[in-house]
């Protein structure tokens, strides 16, 4: 299983520093992350805006390993699991803290230097628990005091997704629901007022849901048919719907790529109709793919993995977050050629607020 | 002459350690630390270029908080971080010999953290967009002598309906009133009036009169925000910022494709202090109880046909007219019932009722509500007192300021 990544750089979260301590900010094109764990153990990547933390999980190491700004100066020794997160199940990473789970514990260490300074802990039986972070049992874990904040027993958490100000719930039933700002559409009830307790999306009402994800202001569910549906704001293209500000990106030439209008299969321009806020769920259309198996929102960009093993990107790209191999943002789900070019099967996508974490296996090996 | 570098250069402080970057604890270590850098690499080197990189890494990363809960949740030190992302950004624009594109962005940016940021390093920015405005000006001398006018197929689509004023409702009009007389006969009862006289001084009437070459002389390459669509309860409505050249050129004389396009409730007067300059706080201001650092000052300029539908403002408000007419109507408060108000928390300021245009069967009992109206002239000052409902089409290229005291 090997890891690629793409986008903000700035850090080294992508790539480590070199010996001149120069990084480079933009990362357009998936590089191999050269260093994750290689052993035989299942890692799941995890990022912030300027860090990456690598949640190992094996019987020769089981913890967190971090990089980017997180991980300190670059004279700091080694890249090694951290000793606090030894025999951790799961870990999230934000600006300020990282979060470690644990069987009996959650953690919440604040990122400073010299050493990560743990500010909070709650007990806990986790031990039949399934559901990942932030889900723990009773509630849920947020990237800042007072951290713990409850959730009804009544509503069967299976997944959760964090946006900058929103949360987007899937309960075991399939059930999609959503609180937090509605400003920006993201809450999917149709209006932009906010909600304080988690209310049910009505508009998916009916269609089973085994997947969602949230960015800073939009919102992202998949099917257990594999369709995907999306909704908030659309500034940058990021739901995959026709975005006004691109156009007039196109239009001002900053395109270094394909300058052509899109056109449709008869030929003809879109409509001049943009989406800049979809209050309501809409359903994405990937072209090609008849099934979306994994979804991840970053700030402003959007990944999904189709069934037949391909990465699809759309959204704000100016950090090459896309990794398309250029600085350009799209407003249609576009392929991510890098994969099936070096005939690679993509299994799973985590998007950072600026950046892309992808894994994959080479395409002759069985999926496992 | 000295290149544009020397000038902006001599405006930041002589070394780092004058160049504070002090934030709340809100700020993280990580955009911290690039801010650092970034101040860091001006004072390395004695002609130290600023990263443009990590400028727009400050930039996009505080944009993003800047778009996070509503604006005035947002907190000031990541207002101010914007600022030194523009700052830096500006530096980066300005260094070596930048061409007249680089210029312009250096000057749009100032202006970004002037709509978007907060001050920082004793306004460091607005002194820049000057010293840096007057090398545009120097290098590009043609603009300010062609003459416009808006184009004739702009006016012939202006003038759709000029208005005739009913007699027995016209808002009454009286000749510079004293203090007293102002405040004994308008203020306290809270009844409209257009008062004559009281302009003629403004330097936008006498040694700077306002016209479409003066405020391109002014202020043609200053970014300002500019609505969209004929009216803010529409749906089809937008705001979009563009410089003020570009808005003349496409929303005053351009052709009416593009629609209608409004500078409308902006503050210009603090982002273009020459243009403040032309105006004067009227002195009936001074019967209110606040400061006068706390009147907002707002410009009102676009082409004939902008409406802003009839709604109400929480303080009291003096409108000048400088340039063109605009139709006014008024409603007292004591007829809101009879106004329809939106029921939402955003708009129960403003009437569902299109006031010149009004669907009687849906609502009604607008048609009982009993009004004045009147046609602004340049010179004229209209008191709108507090809460008042008022309704107002511009019937050609208008420019107004008002002036919202309490």
């Amino acid at each position: 299983m090997n890891w690629f990544g793409f986008g903000f750089d700035g850090f080294g979260q992508i790539r480590p520093a070199d010996v001149s301590g120069q990084v480079l900010c933009k990362v357009n094109t998936p590089v191999l992350i050269s260093d994750v764990c290689r052993s035989n153990c299942r890692v799941r990547v995890r990022a912030s805006w300027s860090s990456r933390a690598d949640v190992h999980h094996a019987d020769c190491c089981s913890g967190v390993c971090v990089s980017g700004f997180a991980s300190g100066s670059s004279e700091e020794v080694g890249r090694g699991i951290l000793p606090q997160s030894q025999g951790c199940t799961d870990a999230l990473i934000s600006e300020r803290y990282l979060t470690l789970n644990f069987t009996d514990r959650v953690e919440c260490w604040e990122i400073q230097y010299p050493q990560h300074k743990l500010v909070w802990k709650r007990e806990q039986d986790n031990t039949g628990h399934a559901a990942a972070l932030p889900l723990v049992s009773g509630g849920y874990i947020m990237p800042k005091p007072p951290f713990f904040r409850p959730l009804c027993s009544k509503l069967c958490a299976l997944s959760l997704a964090l946006g900058s100000e929103h949360a987007v719930l899937l309960t075991s039933d399939g059930t999609v629901y959503s609180w937090g700002s509605g400003s920006h559409g993201q809450l999917g009830h149709g209006a932009l007022t906010s909600q304080e307790e988690p209310q049910v999306l009505e508009a998916l009402w009916g269609v089973p849901i085994r997947a969602v994800s949230a960015g800073n202001w939009h919102s992202a569910s998949v099917s257990a048919g594999g369709d995907l549906y999306m909704w908030g704001w659309n500034e940058s293209g990021q739901l995959g719907l026709p975005s006004r500000g691109l156009e007039e990106e196109k239009r001002r030439g900053k395109s270094s790529g394909n300058t052509e209008q899109p056109v449709n299969e008869d030929g003809k321009k879109e409509a001049d109709v943009f989406i800049s806020i979809q209050a309501f769920p809409a359903l994405v259309d990937v072209p090609n793919v008849f099934e979306i198996s994994r979804i991840s929102c970053g700030s402003r960009h959007t990944a999904a993995v189709s069934g037949t093993g391909d990465l699809y990107t759309w959204g704000w790209g100016h950090y090459g977050q896309l990794g398309h191999g250029t600085e350009n943002s799209r407003d249609e789900p576009t392929l991510v050629d890098y994969f099936p070019s070096h005939r690679m099967c993509v299994k799973d996508v985590i998007c950072g607020l600026w950046n892309t974490f992808v894994s994959a296996v080479p395409k002759e090996q069985p999926p496992s | 002459m000295a290149p544009i570098w020397t000038d902006v250069r001599a405006v930041l402080p002589s070394t780092a350690s004058e160049f504070p970057l002090q934030f709340s604890e809100k700020i993280e270590l990580s955009v911290l630390k690039v801010l650092e850098l970034a101040r860091d690499q001006l004072y390395s080197e004695a002609d130290g270029p600023a990263s443009a990189e990590r400028a727009q890494l400050i930039i996009d990363y505080s944009w993003e908080k800047l778009n996070t809960g509503t604006w005035r949740d947002v907190d000031k030190d990541w207002r101010r971080v914007y600022s030194y992302g523009c700052l830096f950004k500006v530096l980066s624009l300005c260094h070596g010999y930048p061409s007249q594109y680089n210029i312009q962005e250096a000057i749009k940016t100032c202006d970004m953290s002037l709509l978007m940021g907060a001050a920082i390093m004793d306004n460091i920015l607005q002194r820049l967009v000057g010293v840096i405005r007057n090398k545009m000006k120097m290098k590009s001398p043609n603009k300010a002598h062609r003459s416009e006018e808006p184009c004739s197929k702009k006016m012939k689509l202006d003038c759709v309906s000029e208005p005739v004023i009913n007699p027995a409702q016209a808002v009454p009009r009286i000749h510079c009133p004293s203090l007293e007389r102002f405040r004994s006969d308008f203020l306290d009862p809270q009844k409209p009036v257009i008062i004559e006289g009281i302009t003629d001084h403004w330097p936008a009437f006498a040694e700077h009169p306002w016209s479409i070459d003066y405020l391109r002389t002014v202020a043609g390459c200053r970014t300002v925000p500019i609505e969209v669509g004929s009216k803010y309860t529409d749906e089809e409505w937008s705001q979009k910022l563009i410089t003020v050249n570009d808005f003349i050129d496409r929303y005053i004389i351009g052709t009416a494709e593009v629609g209608v396009g409004y500078l409308a409730q902006h503050q210009l007067f603090d982002q273009v202090p020459e243009l403040k300059g032309d105006i004067r706080i009227p002195d009936y201001c001074c019967l209110g109880e606040g400061d006068e650092d706390d009147i907002t000052i707002n410009a009102w300029f676009g082409p004939g046909g902008t409406v802003s539908p009839l709604h109400q403002d929480p303080q009291q408000n003096f409108l000048a007219q400088v340039v063109g007419r605009k139709y006014i109507r008024l409603y007292s408060p004591d007829e809101t019932k009879n106004l329809y108000p939106h029921q939402t928390q955003l708009l129960h300021n403003t009437s569902q009722v299109e006031v010149e245009n009004a669907d009687l069967e849906k609502f009604p009992d607008f048609s009982k509500a009993s009004y004045q109206e009147c046609v602004l002239q340049p010179r004229d000052v209209l008191f709108i007192p507090q809460q008042h409902w008022h309704y107002v089409r511009s019937l050609e290229l208008s420019f107004s300021v008002s002036f919202w005291w309490s």
